[in-house]
């Protein structure tokens, strides 16, 4: 196949010939090896063979995207000509812009060739010790791949970021079943570019394996009471994913819903909550190098000590709101360990739910929020009394951050994200 | 049309493995507008061909982003290498597949590719619209679209065919604040099967109905939370779809079934009232094309009606021919993938709860305290048939009268348990397909259903 930096020259060329005034583009060459698991046994083994060009072309301030496959000269023309065209049909708007020149890199990450004997090996030890250790989980399905990225990117300020990637992810999804008992499904995903350590070693995989089989045997939870909740890392992720979609994010900056529109630099959460984005954090695996728009990537923090110091921004929101854009487009979220233990945490809990995945509608632009705890254990006095069933919680995500109880010293790393368990106070929680 | 470079390769697919070989073109469009501002402008296209080899109980799989002969022999030797790859290393020792007969299917029609700017200035005019008939609202949100596959599909046996199926829509979303000041927000999706150019020809028709969006949104700004417990409520056909492809349609995919689902042990047993009827139907359902219509999937099956639930009892399941082996029943075209990258999996296709005998107005007089719940923006189920929807419209019901409008809520159930509440099925029947299901690959669906009374658990605040 033809080096992906000429078809990345070649692209550029055919896109200022067709009138682009400013563009960027990304050419890219993958290679995945995958295997699958059904219903606990082994199904099925993919090999791909990927590659693909992305434009966004700028003429008169007016923008056009495309995405394509094919490579070949006269389909780079085509694509070019397709994107000035439909740029040429939009409307224009002088906040469109890319990044101007950056220093041109070449970065090289994770384990750009596979090890398939070794992978495929490990593979095999993780569905051996899930039955050993863990006799009661069904294997729904668990998807291992390996990917093999090249990209180049390159713009028309003259920036040239060239990228070598490659990590191993392994993504589980089983429930717990003994005789007539089932619990919900759960999953667990690591990320990671070494083969050193059996993957049930990995993140949380063997406290999520053991947590779903003590969620056999239900405690029945009736009534409706105000309590906390401590969130697993990976509940927690998602809720903050809620978080920055709802009240930091491009969308709600535009249409200016975010309830945080007023409050960059003011107190939003209590003071000792600190977000951070981290594309290139040690503990994150082939994070990201340059932003969407061009830019090299740094971290920053979305949240310190309890003051929103950024939102979540793209650099066209960025100029229609005059707010500063997002120092990364990634979603390598940090937040560092907390003053107690994960056990402490539970041994002050009054009354509350540990909840491991949260199942709910889309928050309100508000944030209020409502949904069914799933994966979730009963916490009285102090002690965990059992897993629960058909519980619902209910409350607000703005209201959260401000209800914090404690962060756990402990801290769960996955390969995606730093995260440790938080609870909250103050929360609905209604059984049947 | 796709140029066809795989026909030819039927010749190389070894003999006593079951080989399936497909070229697949897939295209979207895509234009945003969020307070008229051009946030989304974007078109993609994708093809390339793909190879499975099913050997002894395993598979291998190929693709390649190329649409050649060499292309399609580089993918069936890979696939057939990841087969016996498998077979050497966790040798099932499953036989083959049943045969099943063999044909060809005529090609569908071509998908016409409208300009850009057709999208573009169809969304500007609705904007313009929203903007000078409505200008209180706080924000608005407008995107035109289009996705469409066409695929080529060669088996070593089984039908082959030519597939094309383009589907497109105008969603439109409204904002504005209770009250109180709580910013609230609603959408409404238009369109279904078929291309932009031939589903949207008038801004002007979709008026009435953004105009009844903009109602419903006017009442919810005055709502008020659920009162949350174990409620009677009346679901809408909206809402009864979703139950029907979240709660209960998942469940019953074979290969979730062997995964430990909880219709693994309901088969043939009362899973739901005698007014309860669901089926999967694959491209026509009560004499009319179904929304997202199947006629093959990528297996070479020929798609039939699967029926799921009848008079309450789970009488099947939707299957691929592997697992429709296992558990003794006849492939009825189920297995779909959504890129030419991705493999066959066992996926809904259009899935009804069937309408009943009553009518609405009936049925929300006969509740004295409960909810109207008419759309959702957001559904999740569990394989134990705990389901949790999002409620984005919905009504308080007080003495068989509807009352206020509701704020955003959540209703949750367990399946098996909640289709037995029902006792009241309306005569009429609602389909929607304007979102993906998401299993691994998305994938285009339709659900639908009539109104149902039953109970369920509803959030309040």
């Amino acid at each position: 196949m033809e080096d992906i930096r000429l078809i990345a020259e070649k692209t550029k060329k055919a896109l200022l010939d067709a009138g682009a005034q400013k563009a960027q583009l990304t050419v890219s060459e993958t290679e995945t090896h995958e295997f699958n698991v059904d219903g606990g046994e082994f199904s099925l083994f993919r090999t791909l063979f990927d590659r693909g060009l992305a434009i966004t072309a700028y003429k008169d301030n007016k923008k056009g995207s495309i995405a394509v496959n094919r490579l070949d000269d006269d389909s780079i023309r085509n694509a070019a000509r397709d994107c000035i065209m439909s740029a040429e049909s939009s409307i224009a708007d002088e906040a469109f812009d890319i990044a101007p020149k950056q220093e041109n890199q070449v970065f090289r990450t994770g384990a750009y060739e596979p090890d398939i004997d070794l992978f495929f090996e490990r593979t095999r030890e993780l569905m051996r010790q899930i039955k050993e250790r863990h006799p009661k989980i069904l294997m729904e399905q668990m998807i291992v791949n390996h990917k093999k990225i090249h990209t180049v990117y390159q713009n028309t300020n003259g920036t040239e970021f060239e990228t070598f990637k490659g990590a191993y992810s392994v993504s589980l999804m089983y429930s717990g079943h003994e005789g007539d008992h089932t619990t919900s499904f759960f999953s667990s995903d690591i990320y990671t570019d070494r083969l050193d350590k059996p993957f049930i070693e990995l993140g949380s995989v063997e406290k999520d394996l053991a947590d779903t089989e003590a969620q056999l045997h239900v405690t029945e939870l009736s009534g409706k009471f105000e309590g906390s909740i401590i969130l697993t890392p990976s509940s927690l992720g998602s809720f903050l994913g809620s978080i920055i979609s709802n009240f930091a994010a491009d969308g709600v900056i535009l249409e200016k819903t975010s309830i945080w529109l007023e409050k960059l630099g003011q107190q939003v959460a209590d003071s000792r909550i600190s977000i951070s984005i981290c594309p290139e954090d040690s503990r994150i695996v082939g994070g990201e190098h340059y932003t969407a728009d061009g830019f090299r990537s740094e971290s920053f923090d979305l949240i310190r000590n309890g003051v929103l110091e950024s939102f979540f921004l793209s650099l066209y929101v960025s100029n229609k709101s005059g707010f500063p854009r997002a120092k990364s487009t990634s979603f390598s979220v940090v937040i560092e360990g907390g003053d107690t233990s994960y056990e402490d945490i539970i041994k002050n809990t009054k009354k509350g739910l540990i909840v491991g995945r949260f199942s709910g509608g889309q928050p309100g632009t508000n944030g209020d929020f409502s949904g069914v705890a799933k994966n979730s254990f009963l916490v009285e006095d102090g002690q965990i009394k059992g897993a629960v069933s058909e519980t619902m919680i209910n409350g607000n995500l703005a209201e959260l951050l401000n209800n914090l109880i404690s962060i756990s010293r402990e801290t769960v790393e996955d390969g995606y994200s730093v995260l440790p368990y938080m609870a909250f106070d103050k929360v609905v929680i209604s059984g049947k | 049309m796709l140029e066809d470079h795989i026909s030819s390769k039927k010749s190389l697919f070894s003999t006593g493995v079951h080989t399936e070989l497909r070229e697949q073109n897939s295209r979207s469009r895509r234009v945003s507008l969020i307070q008229g501002n051009p946030t989304g402008n974007m078109r993609t296209e994708q093809s390339g061909i793909c190879a499975r080899v099913y050997q002894n109980g395993v598979y291998g799989f190929s693709s390649i982003a190329e649409c050649s002969g060499q292309a399609a022999e580089t993918v069936l030797k890979a696939a057939t290498e990841n087969a016996l790859f498998m077979d050497r290393h966790v040798g099932r020792g499953k036989g083959p597949l049943p045969v099943i007969s063999g044909g060809a299917l005529p090609a569908g029609s071509e998908i016409a590719d409208a300009d850009q700017k057709r999208y573009i200035d169809f969304a500007r005019e609705l904007d313009a619209y929203i903007v000078e008939k409505y200008p209180g609202l706080s924000s608005r949100s407008v995107i035109a679209m289009e996705d469409s596959m066409e695929k080529i599909i060669c088996t070593s046996d089984g039908y082959d065919g030519h597939i094309c199926a383009p589907r497109s829509y105008i969603y439109v979303f409204l904002n504005t604040e209770t009250t109180s000041g709580t910013p609230i927000e609603l959408f409404h999706p238009m369109g279904g099967f078929g291309v932009f150019g031939d589903n949207f020809t008038d801004p002007a028709l979709l008026y009435p109905e953004i105009d009844a969006l903009y109602e419903r949104l006017m009442q919810k700004r005055e709502g008020v939370y659920a009162e949350a417990g174990y409620k009677t409520v009346v679901l809408g056909g909206m809402m009864s779809g979703m139950l029907a492809h979240e709660a209960v349609g998942h469940t019953v995919e074979a290969d979730l079934v062997l995964g430990g689902s909880v219709a693994g042990p309901a088969l043939n047993k009362q899973v739901g009232s005698q007014l309860v009827n669901l089926v999967d139907f694959a491209h026509t359902a009560f004499g009319k094309p179904a929304p997202l219509p199947v006629y093959l999937d990528d297996e070479g099956t020929p798609a039939e009606d699967a029926v799921l639930i009848k008079d309450g009892i789970l009488t099947g399941y939707m299957n691929n021919r592997e697992s429709a082996q296992h558990f003794g029943m006849k492939p009825q075209g189920n297995a779909r993938a959504w890129s030419f990258s991705d493999e066959p999996l066992i996926r809904m296709r259009n899935t009804a709860v069937l309408p009943g005998k009553d009518k609405l107005e009936d049925m929300i007089a006969s509740v004295d305290d409960g909810y109207y719940l008419v759309t959702s923006n957001n559904g999740q189920a569990d394989t134990t048939g705990e389901f949790m929807f999002g409620v984005c419209t919905g009504y308080e019901i007080k003495k068989g009268k509807l009352g206020r409008a509701l704020l955003d809520t959540t209703i949750s159930g367990v399946a098996f348990n909640m289709l037995k509440t029902v006792d009241m099925v309306s005569d009429t029947l609602e389909w929607t397909s304007s979102g993906f299901c998401g299993k691994k690959q998305p994938m285009p669906v339709g659900m639908g259903g009539p109104a149902l009374r039953c109970k369920v658990m509803i959030g309040g605040r």
